[in-house]
């Protein structure tokens, strides 16, 4: 029987290179290495790159670039709002329904514009946020939805929900948001990356490189392409339901493509379309960049920031991350 | 004399203004090798479109295996048993060669292992397990035939329609690969083939259609079509009195 090489597993070393990574991680807020400041940066790092690696579960494989990805963060942030505020459900609770949610409402949505091909799929798919911004800020919705203000509680913080009283210190509530956010970044990229490299994630591959082929040979595109969308859109969800619970008030910002579409497209190019792992490095390597800017350059740093992704895209349009995870997995005695 | 397997009745297609195929009736017998010759542009590609439901033909109806599949999308007559090689050789190049021919059978098959045995099966079937982990893109076009011929094959097809197979082949690989055919149709597979290299045609059709300006104008042992005065007039042209 012809084994799958793609599947081979690492050896030894690798296997404790892994778990040094993760532990590293998980204790990084006890060391005193980092500050409060640095942690709430890990922490969003974490919730982007849940968003990153959904956006290349879907888009990176079957090509069907979803510049629509923001609209489900918003959305579930927006969900977690009305729940907690107008619902009064605690905010803990609020997470998952809002995720839910959120899932369902843009699955709906989606419906119809996922059998629109390839760049008419993307356009038609910015369309999502934009209209969902104007909601927002237009009457009647801005009323309730808070506008260019947007929407705040006391009770919308997660805080609140963990029970932390004002005695807890900041360095408390700044690592319970880090460890949290950690964990969901953890699961979701060993869910995507084994899926990514399933069976079903070389469909989607399928999709991406021939859908008219996979069509031809029996492959069912419309409900595969349903389903990566369903498994992408529940993740970013999640992502975006927490982040709307760490960081109120709830704002278009949680929509607009300019601040969540760009830095997960970002990532994605500069991680290696499809890859995941790619994407998961160069989103840690590339936001962490980018906050360290601000002390060099202030605020030319977005000047800075996009000079160094014009360099990294022109000598290595392919992607430089999923390379260097190859060649380290060659060193570290990885196999294959 | 054994059953009908496929039916095209009465089909016309427009594009447009343009008339690519003419109320064309075509019915294949089961074990047959079945040929459609035509020169360039004469619709037979196009057929093929129809009977396998990439295109929609706006008149007539595709009968398969006494069922009515006219409204079925491809997936589904895939499934049903009508595979097919196309053309232009097409695979997905980045992914190996494996997934190429599984991606059919995971489509195929309800249980996951029954898809991976077919595929390892197909894949040894066409000789090609040494190849299997290569990026299908770096396969010489004579494999790529081959695993064109996998992927058909792993649907469990009842009839196979090929695309020119013997386009972009040495003379010493479209040899091979008529032995490929030929072995397959000894086993019970039915082909409809396109072809317009007569020389192949002649070899392995039982029986050919030849069309011209999507009209059927003659059908019949391939013997008597190079006989035939309206098919050469098709291919050197006519009408220079």
């Amino acid at each position: 029987m012809a084994l799958n090489p793609l599947r081979r597993r690492g050896g030894l070393r690798w296997f404790i290179t892994k778990i040094i990574i993760l532990v590293v991680l998980f204790v990084l807020p006890f060391t005193g290495l980092v500050n409060e400041y640095w942690l709430s940066v890990l922490t969003r790092v974490n919730i982007f790159l849940v968003l990153a690696i959904t956006f290349d579960f879907f888009s990176g494989t079957t090509l069907y670039l979803n510049l629509g990805h923001s609209f489900i963060v918003g959305l579930a942030a927006y969900s977690l709002a009305i729940f907690n505020i107008f619902a009064h459900i605690p905010v803990a609770l609020a997470i998952p329904l809002a995720t839910i949610t959120a899932t369902i409402i843009s699955l709906l949505l989606f419906l119809p514009s996922i059998r629109v091909k390839g760049e008419y799929f993307a356009i038609l798919s910015l369309l999502y946020p934009i209209i969902l911004i104007s909601i927002a800020t237009t009457q009647p919705f801005s009323a309730y939805l808070g506008g260019e203000a947007g929407l705040m509680s006391d009770q919308l913080l997660l805080g609140c929900a963990l029970k932390l009283s004002p005695e807890h210190s900041l360095f408390f509530l700044t690592t319970s948001y880090y460890l949290l956010s950690l964990a969901m970044a953890v699961a979701a990229f060993i869910i995507l990356y084994k899926l990514a490299y399933s069976d079903f994630g070389f469909t989607l591959r399928a999709i991406g490189e021939d859908e008219e082929l996979a069509e031809a040979t029996g492959v069912n595109t419309t409900r595969v392409k349903l389903k990566g969308f369903l498994i992408a859109s529940a993740l970013a969800s999640l992502a975006g339901s927490f982040y709307a619970a760490i960081k109120p008030p709830i704002t278009t910002d949680f929509v607009s493509p300019d601040s969540i579409l760009i830095p997960i497209l970002t990532a994605v190019i500069v991680g290696g379309l499809g890859s995941i792992v790619g994407t998961a490095i160069s989103s840690y390597i590339l936001f962490i960049i980018y906050e360290a800017l601000w002390g060099v350059f202030g605020v030319w740093r977005t000047v800075v920031y996009m000079l160094i992704l014009i360099v990294f895209v022109v000598l290595k349009p392919e992607g430089i991350m999923y390379q260097l995870y190859v060649k380290a997995r060659k060193v570290l005695g990885g196999g294959g | 004399m054994s059953g009908v397997v496929l039916e095209a009745r009465n089909i016309t297609k427009r594009f447009g203004g343009l008339v690519a195929l003419k109320n064309v009736s075509v019915s294949v017998t089961e074990g047959e090798i079945y040929g459609v010759m035509g020169p360039n542009g004469s619709g037979k590609t196009t057929l093929f479109n129809v009977i396998t439901g990439l295109l929609r033909q706006d008149e007539g109806k595709i009968i398969f295996m006494g069922k009515d599949i006219s409204r079925l999308p491809p997936h589904a007559r895939a499934r049903m048993g009508i595979a097919r090689t196309f053309q232009n050789i097409r695979v997905y190049p980045h992914l190996p060669v494996y997934y190429n021919v599984a991606v059919a059978a995971l489509a195929k098959y309800r249980d996951k292992k029954e898809a991976h045995q077919e595929t390892l099966r197909v894949l040894n079937l066409m000789k090609l397990l040494d190849d299997a982990w290569r990026p299908a893109g770096s396969l010489t076009p004579y494999k790529l035939k081959l695993t064109e011929f996998a992927r058909a094959l792993v649907l469990k097809p009842k009839i196979m329609l090929l695309d020119e197979p013997f386009a972009g082949l040495t003379p010493g690989e479209s040899e091979m690969l008529i032995d490929v055919i030929r072995d397959l149709n000894q086993n019970g597979m039915t082909f409809v083939i396109i072809e317009h290299k007569l020389r192949y045609l002649m070899k392995i059709a039982d029986r050919v259609a030849v069309l011209c300006f999507g009209e059927k104008i003659f059908e019949g042992k391939p013997q008597e079509a190079v006989r035939d005065k309206r098919v050469i007039e098709a291919y050197i042209g006519g009408g220079l009195e």
